[in-house]
């Protein structure tokens, strides 16, 4: 069950959604308020992604400043019409914390990872409620449904930024079964949250 | 391929996990606007944002906010008093700080260091630490600091201006291997700057730090010359 701690700052960031096309356009007339309530509103869940990958409180500051100052300088690539930028901000930190993560343990930087900049077009339409509590709750009710095996695979990937030879390694398992294990994970999640995507 | 034989391979590609030639085709698919793959990759890639909506809630503090305004060049609103307050302590400890280093440890600690992590790597116990520029005349000059399990400390003087689409980077240079960034940062107007890298670094396989300019989002690699390079005796 989630605390209202954790209900709090995605309850706040519902309210942006039918608010994002503004905000978009505001960021892409370099509005510096707009800034301002673009980290309003997902400075919190941002910084609490960033802190769950690198669990130092200082360092995810730091990433957060940098996702920030990187929306700020790239708005201009996404959509101001059909935009979504609070996921493509979240992306954007994700794979901020992940970058530093893979630096600052000597590993390798994951070459496949998806660039986000490249992809900002694609980060449109896509629910306005899409942080509400709700929709978490179903995400970890979908992740609760998987077996062990899957849902570790799947949080090795997304919080800790492995590729899935790595995972074989840690998990001792041949790289076959790793992957055959990270899509059924990941279709299994897909089934379970599809229908509140949206499609275009 | 068609876009049924890589039906099973968006979500993979959105986590950043595909491989060839997978990668490669569902890439060119998004690139031509394909009607098929590419709603399926935005389902996935909101299906993997609401999976990090899902990091258990943590607050940052309050400094964060600020921080965050003033590395665009946005200015509070009204008297600002506490914002005065702490940019006028940051350069004063700056300014003793960097004292500090060009003459001598220990006169000025109290006041200078204005950072927890400051102090802790250059007083940290296997602090290793570089010199850059000092036999020139007008290059930026400076010390680095690097601590195993604190970070890097960079202080430096005599940086030229920057154009106003372009920002300070950092580096961390392993030895064999490519640079890793190590952040942004600014100069003050005086052309100097004093910018700190947080976390663990492998001090026995660096071989330097390094800095040069790049576009204001920052690069995966180094564009430019290297405006400084410290190399790393031990």
């Amino acid at each position: 069950m989630l605390c209202a701690g954790v209900i709090f700052p995605l309850i706040l960031a519902v309210y942006a959604g039918p608010e994002d096309q503004a905000l978009i356009v505001r960021l892409q007339r370099r509005d510096p308020q707009a800034l301002a309530e673009l980290y309003d509103l997902y400075g919190g869940l941002a910084y609490s992604l960033v802190l769950r990958v690198i669990r130092d409180k200082a360092i995810a500051e730091d990433l957060v400043q940098e996702t920030f100052l990187r929306v700020w300088n790239r708005v201009h690539s996404i959509d101001s019409e059909r935009g979504a930028i609070g996921p493509w901000l979240l992306a954007i930190a994700r794979n901020r914390a992940i970058d530093y993560l893979r630096s600052s343990a000597g590993r390798e930087r994951n070459s496949v990872e998806l660039d986000e900049s490249e992809h900002a077009p694609l980060y449109r339409e896509m629910e306005s409620g899409i942080f509400i509590s709700d929709q978490v709750r179903r995400v970890k009710a979908a992740m609760d449904k998987l077996a062990p095996n899957y849902r570790t695979v799947v949080e090795l990937a997304y919080f800790e930024g492995m590729t899935q030879p790595e995972m074989s390694a840690k998990m001792g398992q041949p790289l076959g079964t790793i992957k055959t294990w990270m899509r059924t994970a990941l279709q299994s999640l897909r089934d379970e949250l599809g229908v509140a995507v949206s499609s275009s | 391929m068609n876009c049924d034989q890589l039906r099973e391979h968006y979500e993979l590609y959105a986590w950043g996990l595909a491989e060839e030639p997978e990668r490669a085709e569902i890439r060119e698919h998004l690139q031509r606007g394909c009607k098929v793959c590419e709603p399926a990759v935005k389902r996935a890639l909101e299906t993997r944002a609401l999976l990090g909506a899902s990091a258990p809630a943590a607050q940052p503090s309050a400094q964060l906010r600020r921080r965050i305004l003033a590395s665009v060049g946005v200015e509070r609103r009204g008297p600002g008093w506490f914002a005065v307050w702490a940019m006028a302590a940051a350069l004063a400890a700056m300014f003793l700080f960097l004292s500090f280093v060009l003459q001598s440890r220990g006169k000025y600690v109290e006041e200078a260091f204005r950072s927890r992590a400051a102090f802790a790597i250059l007083y940290g116990p296997n602090t290793v630490e570089a010199s850059f520029g000092g036999s020139q005349p007008l290059p930026p000059r400076g010390k680095v600091f690097v601590n195993s399990s604190q970070g890097v400390l960079l202080i430096a003087s005599n940086l030229p201006r920057t154009p106003s689409d372009k920002i300070y980077e950092m580096w961390i240079i392993p030895k064999g291997a490519k640079p890793v960034p190590a952040g942004l940062f600014q100069s003050s107007e005086d052309g100097e700057a004093m910018h700190i890298r947080r976390g663990t670094v492998d001090v026995a396989s660096t071989a330097a730090v390094a800095v040069t300019v790049e576009n204001r989002t920052g690069a995966d690699q180094p564009t430019s010359t290297l405006l400084i390079a410290a190399a790393l005796t031990r």
